[in-house]
Parts: structure tokens; sequence; C-alpha cells
């Protein structure tokens, strides 16, 4: 759990509605709904980790009226964009070119870093175009000119890095290296046929034939244009649509091959079995074989540059085009993966849960059902740390959101809870609802694990005003607007993690009011981390020492798993059942249900229930 | 006793707050003030460093004809700088010269301690974690959340909604659309008044951390 004490998990039930799961064949496994239904939320079960979530990464589905977590949404993408440059790429691109920039935008392949263009320019002689041009990171200072080459623009990085390969040689493009390749077969099949005929082509071009270069591209070019040709020998020529491209690989042709032979006369054709393929028996083919003289060689290089020149794993995978790769020296900078902007959707209705703006540089969105405008936030903190208190410190100490153990020793220090001894905290609602709540608050009296802590909620049934208007409150005048019913005021300063601050603490009573929020106080005993000897496990409860009386038998091993388990039991979650009720204007789908005739002022009664688990803290060990 | 002078003698707090509500620390270290804009209500807090005076060094001749001072850095409404950050405008070297160039920073956005910032621009909402180094000429766009101990190596966006983090800085997850919560403010923002201990959310609206700062 990476969020500072105290936090607030909201449960999506997701994985326990069947809703998205094939239903039918397993109902004998699954167990029956009310038992789901009936059983208590445990934060340590392993399933946990899969539906928690912080309440501003939920969205809301107002037709099922139920939370949406990022498990249960559908995303379907509205665009792609480049991270580095920003730039939209159109999805006509990302089929043909693959989802890279195909601009400027390259990361470096050793520290994955954005690189930059950098002008290798000799002051003394300047060049028109204040090239040659490097691509080198800003990190690791790794640059092109590690791998051999340099460009001469600074622009149209990707055609010239295509065009370049490692050391400075020059690459052919595609459509030279198969036309090369054509030339080569037809050269080999005539060697094969007239041996005697002396060979008087030089190559046109130069295109490296040694397997170990060849990238996993080239390679496939090479087989597909093998197969291609396999396929086309195959094909018998076709007499009624000469001009027609049709071969094995088109359903279309397929179809209109059985259309045209009737059923009586192909019968025959088509049993015929049609004759084996050959396989492709070279590099020009697509065929790559092991070589052990690349295996030797690159032994003999790990003698003798060691494992410096190697490369990572992650290094080699980000490779693009060979992620085989072993040495340093076949590095390429690696083309940016292009980011969407995606809209969601629920799972179950197929609604549009959240859809942005399709501008990349628009952060808005046209539709965005988030949870927190749903349903209420809860939040915790100890009684004995008021913000008033805090504020009037002299010279705060930063307030620094990411270490709740603020350095001051009067902050309540929420990563040592004695344990033993009770602790109130505060347990707030916020309702973001224009209607008031009903809140039923329910938690099960211990928490579960090895460390039983006692809870207790001191009200847990109470109301919380409609989110009216801010003004509303201001209005009727700022001594009305919170009204403290616990008693004295939440100020008690110092103490650490004393025993209430100043109020008595009333079962059956709220701790505080406002305009659309209500706080109730939560007494929590942590338990102990480690029976105590000579106390028989006291500050546990029956039911703790009992589950721990099954390890007595061999007591070692119980200690050491202790142990290691004692970090994470130390930390106090607590689940906490949140039911809500309210009545609010009903919306016409909900009219035409309740009463086909019913008028504007009908009120539906509506209902929602969730859990949530509550970080409060860790545990002192004692 | 309603003179200036007087209600200066008033028990000396530990920011100067400004006229525009801006919350400077007594305790920071500003240089070339002339080139620095708040935009009102941000909080510069103790041992911030602000390098006003790392200004674009080019012949600005306005249209008029008289000598504007340039801005270096400007930083937007709401925004806080922990303590021990510094804020220092990205230079680069061209044809044996050093040019500094104007940096800006957005609203309601939350420098962590200990930070090291030459950003050409970070944009509004952007909440930085402690000890971020982001190197010069580095953009942030909106809503993005760089996580502690993360160095941005120079030049690098960062798309908008996007989670950072490494050394170097990487791309390792998205906000969401909860990122910042409500910002209306007029739906009750996180309780203000008796809310919770933290009465603001990362991302969100400053304005309430803003005001609790004394």
């Amino acid at each position: 759990m990476a969020q500072p004490f105290p936090y607030t998990y909201y449960s999506c039930d997701c994985c326990d509605s069947d809703a998205t799961a094939p239903r039918a064949e397993r109902t004998s496994q699954l167990p029956p709904a009310d038992d789901e239904d009936a059983r208590t939320f445990d934060p340590r079960s392993p399933r946990a980790n899969y539906s928690l979530y912080p309440l501003e990464h939920l969205l809301y589905c107002e037709d099922c009226q139920q939370i949406r977590c990022p498990r249960c949404v559908i995303e379907e993408t509205l665009n792609w964009y480049c991270p580095s440059c920003l730039f939209e790429v159109p999805s006509s691109v990302i089929k043909t070119d693959g989802n890279r920039c195909t601009r400027n935008c390259y990361n470096c392949p050793v520290c994955t870093s954005p690189m930059t263009v950098n002008s290798l320019e000799d002051p003394a002689k300047p060049s028109p175009s204040g090239g040659p041009f490097i691509l080198s990171c800003p990190y690791c200072h790794w640059s092109t000119v590690e791998i051999g080459i340099t460009l001469e623009k600074h622009t149209g990085i990707t055609s010239q890095l295509a065009r370049t390969a490692n050391g400075g040689k020059y690459i052919p493009s595609q459509k030279e290296r198969d036309k090369e390749r054509e030339r080569r077969l037809q050269l080999s099949h005539r060697k094969s046929r007239d041996v005697l005929s002396g060979s008087d082509d030089s190559p046109t071009v130069d295109i490296d034939t040694d397997p170990s270069s060849m990238s996993h591209e080239d390679i496939f070019s090479n087989l597909s244009a093998f197969y291609k040709s396999q396929i086309a020998a195959q094909t018998p020529s076709y007499p009624f649509s000469p001009g027609h491209d049709i071969n094995f690989s088109s359903p279309v042709a397929y179809s209109r091959l059985m259309t045209i032979y009737s059923p009586t006369t192909s019968k025959k054709r088509w049993q015929e079995k049609p004759a084996v393929m050959r396989e492709s028996s070279g590099p020009l083919e697509g065929l790559i074989e092991h070589d052990s003289a690349a295996d030797n060689l690159a032994i003999e290089r790990l003698k003798k540059e060691g494992w410096a020149s190697t490369l990572t794993p992650s290094q080699k995978l980000a490779q693009v085009s060979k992620p085989d790769t072993r040495f340093d020296d076949s590095l390429r900078p690696i083309p940016a993966l292009l980011c969407t902007k995606r809209g969601k959707r629920c799972r179950d209705c197929r609604h549009i849960l959240s859809k942005p703006e399709s501008k990349i540089t628009s952060t808005r969105y046209k539709i965005k059902l988030v949870a927190f405008n749903h349903i209420p936030r809860l939040s915790i903190r100890a009684l004995a740390s008021s913000p008033s208190s805090t504020s009037t410190t002299p010279a705060p100490t930063p307030t620094t959101p990411s270490t709740s153990t603020s350095t001051s020793t009067q902050a309540f220090n929420y990563n040592a809870l004695k344990p033993g001894i009770p602790i109130p905290f505060l347990l707030h609602l916020l309702n973001p609802l224009f209607d008031p709540i009903r809140v039923t608050l329910a938690t099960p009296k211990f928490t579960s694990g090895r460390v039983q802590s006692q809870v207790t909620i001191l009200c847990p049934q109470f109301e919380v005003g409609a989110n009216t208007d801010v003004w509303d409150d201001a209005l009727t005048g700022s001594a009305l607007g919170s009204v403290k019913k616990g008693g004295g005021p939440s100020g008690g300063a110092g103490g650490g993690g004393g025993s209430g601050g100043g109020g008595e603490l009333e079962a059956g009573k709220i701790w505080e009011k406002g305009r659309n929020w209500t706080t109730v106080v939560v007494e929590v005993v942590p338990g102990f981390l480690r029976g105590i000897p000579g106390f028989g496990g006291s500050g546990r409860s029956p039911a703790a020492t009992t589950s721990h009386g099954h390890g007595t038998g061999n007591d070692d091993d119980a200690e050491e798993l202790e142990d290691a388990e004692d970090e994470h039991d130390a930390v106090l979650e607590i689940p906490v059942f949140v039911r809500i009720e309210y009545e609010t204007d009903a919306q016409a789908e909900d009219r035409s249900l309740v009463d086909p005739r019913g008028g504007k002022g009908e009120k539906v009664k509506r209902e929602e229930a969730f859990w949530t688990v509550v970080g409060v803290g860790r545990i002192q060990d004692v | 006793m309603s003179r200036p002078s007087a209600r200066k003698a008033a028990p000396k707090g530990e920011y100067i707050e400004t006229d525009s509500g801006n919350k400077v620390s007594r305790r920071s270290a500003i240089t070339g003030t002339a080139n620095i804009t708040l935009g009102g209500k941000t909080v510069i807090m103790a041992d911030v460093h602000l390098r006003g005076d790392l200004h674009s060094t080019r012949a600005s001749t306005s249209t008029s004809g008289k000598e504007v001072t340039p801005t270096s850095i400007s930083i937007g409404r709401c925004t806080v700088i922990s303590t021990g950050s510094v804020i220092k405008p990205p230079c680069r070297v061209s044809k044996g010269q050093v040019h500094y160039y104007p940096m800006k920073i957005g609203d309601n956005v939350f420098v962590g301690p200990n930070c090291t910032i030459s950003a050409i621009q970070v944009a509004s909402y952007v909440h930085v974690g402690a000890n971020v180094v982001m190197h010069p000429f580095v953009m942030v766009k909106e809503n993005v959340k760089i996580l502690p101990n993360t160095v941005i190596p120079a030049h690098m966006v960062i798309p908008s909604g996007s989670i950072v983090a490494g050394r170097p800085a990487r791309v390792v997850g998205e906000v969401g659309e909860g990122w910042g919560g409500d910002r209306t403010g007029a739906g009750g923002g996180l309780g203000v008044g008796g809310g919770g201990e933290k009465q603001w959310l990362e991302g969100g609206d400053l304005r309430e951390l803003v005001r609790s700062i004394k």
C-alpha cells in the first residue's frame, strides 16, 4: 500500500458479481448468492488486492447505479499520439507503420530517456546545413556516434536512420531489397539450370545476406515473398478473370471459385490433393539456420570484452527490429511508442462513462461520470490531531503529502499505534448528492488476520445533509453551519496517541455535523503484534488466541513465520460497510417503472451499499 | 494606530503576504525579484531558491524603445513551492554564449520539498513529489503526477494525464478521470471546515492548502 496513512479504499464488487463471467456452466462451483452477501469483506484476502481502489480511480455508471472500477469498464481508443512531439497519428498510419512515432522522436536504447538531436559542426569550418548531426541521450550520454551513425539533416530522422546501418553503411530500401532478392533468386535458378554459363553479373545493390546481421523485418519479408511465390506457383492459372489478382489467401477468391464451379464438376478437382509445397531453403527465402560459428564468435567476444559490452534483458527487448541482439554495438535508437486517448464504457450496459475531447492538447472531458460525485467520501483521522492544532504551530514544517508522519512531535503518528490502548478516530462522511442521505455503517468487531484489533463505531446510524449551495451555509450564519454534538473542541493537542481529545465520547451520538458532512467517532483498540508472556495473549480476542493455539505444536516454525508476517500484520486496516439511503427526484425511466402516471414531484427511494477499507495506521511493536 | 508603520510592528510571522495573497517565507532566497511574477495565493516556503537573476540576456528592445525587464520565472495562482526547492530557469550554450530562457509554472502546482526544477514549462494541476530533479527544458503538461525521487532528463516532454517515475523518468501510468477530485469547489470539495486531515487532493485545487499555511 503505497499511500500514506490514513487512507480509504473503495471496493468494487465486480470480481464477485458474475455478470461478465460465463455463469451457466459454473453455477455449481460458485457459492450461493446469499452467502456472498452475508460475508464480510476481508482486506487481507488475496482477492481484495484486485478490488480496492482510491475513490478518485472509480467511475460510476448511472444506469447500473454502481461503482465501476478499471476492471469493469471497456476502453475504446479515440486516437493515437506521440508522447514526445504530441502530434496526433491517424489510425490509417497506425495500420501501416505501427505504433511508433515516425517523426524525430527517439528514445535512448540504454536508459530509455528521450534523445535530442545535436550538431557536431566544426566551428572552424562550418557547413551550410549545420551538420553533421547525431542523436544523443541527455541522461546517460549515449549517442549514435557509438554505433557509427551521423545524420545529414536534423529533421526526418526516421527515414535517415532507415537508410543507415550501424557503422554508417547504407541500407537499401525495401523496394531495392525486394528487387535484389528477385534478381539473386533468378540467378541461382539459372545457375542450377546451366552450370556452364559463367556468371558475369555483379550485384547492383549490396544486400547483406549474412544471417546474423539480418533484421527481423528482412527475414520476414524474405519468408513472405517466398511463400507468396510458392502459392502463386500452386494456383492454376485462371482463365476467367486474368486481370484480377486472385490467390489462395483471399476469401473472396475462394468463394468465387466455389460459386463458379458447379458441385458436380468441381468435386473431382477439389478432391485432388494439392502438390506438397517446398519449404524455404536459405536466407534469401527467409530461413535462418543456426550458426555455431556465430555463437563461438559471441563467446570469444564475451571473453575479450566482458559483461560490460552486453545488454540487459530489458534493453534487448526494447530493440524493435532485432530483439535477439547481444552486444552494445548493435543497439539502435528506439522510436517513441505512441500513446492513446481512450473513452470508457460500462461493461454491463455499454453506456459511456468517460469520453475525453479528441483534441490532443485538450484535457477536458465530454462525458465524465466519476464516483466521487455519486457516492459519499469517507475519510478518517485521529481525534488527537485536528487541523486547528497543526495550523497554530509556528513555522510549520512543509506539509508534505507523501509523509504523514510529520517531524513535529505534536502530530499524531499513524505509523506507531500503541497496541492495547483505545484510540478514538474520526470517520468523516461527505455527501456529494443533492439529497440528504441516511447512512448505516457496519464493521466487524475484530479485524481479520492474526493481529485482531477491536473496532467500535460509536454511532453507526446517522444522517448527512444534502450538498446544497455553499452560500446557503454562509447566509444562514457560520455559527449554525457546523454543529458540534460530541462535546468540547476537537483541538486536544499533544499527547500523541492519547485517549480522547477533550470531549466525551458518547455512544449513539455523532461527533460533528456540517452542511453536507457528518463526523462520527470510531474507537479502535489495536491488537498486540505478539502475545505477551504471562498474560496469555491479553489484548487478543479469544478467537485470536484459539486460532494461535493451533500452531502450538511446532512453536519455532510458527515464530519464524510470524516474524515474516509481522510487517504485513502491523498494518491496521478496517473494513467498513457503508449503506446509504436517500430519496431523490424520479428520473424519466424510473418514473415509468414505478408509476407511469407519476407526477413531476415524484420521489424515488434509492439505496446504495459498498465496502470500503480504511487504513488507519501501523501498530507499534512493544 | 492605523499607520502602516504601526501595522508592521505586529508579530512577525513566517510568511510575508503580498496584496494578491502570495505568501513568501522570510527564510526563502530570492534573487532578481524584478524578473519573477507570482500569480497570487502562491506559497514560497523556507529555503526555496528562486533564481530570477538568470534572465534572458539578449537585447530585448520593446516597440516603444523603453527597456523592459525580462521575466525569467513566472508562477501561477495557488502554487506551492515546498522547502528547499530550487527553481532555476533553463539555459543552453549557443555559439559560446550562455542563454537563459524564461520558465513558466502554472496554477495549482505542488512542488515537493528539495526539488530542483529547470523546466521550461510546468502546466497546471501538476503534483511534484519530494526530491524530484527536472533537467533543463523539460516540459510537463497538465494533470501530471511525478512520484518522489524522479529525475526527468533534459528536453523530455511529459504528456498530460500521466504518472511519471524513475531515473531517468518514464511514464508509468495514467492518473485517470478522477485526478484532482472535484475542482469546481462548489460541490463541497473535501469537507471544508470540519473535514479530514487532508483538505486537499494531489492535483486538485490547492486553495485550501494555501489557506492553511500560515
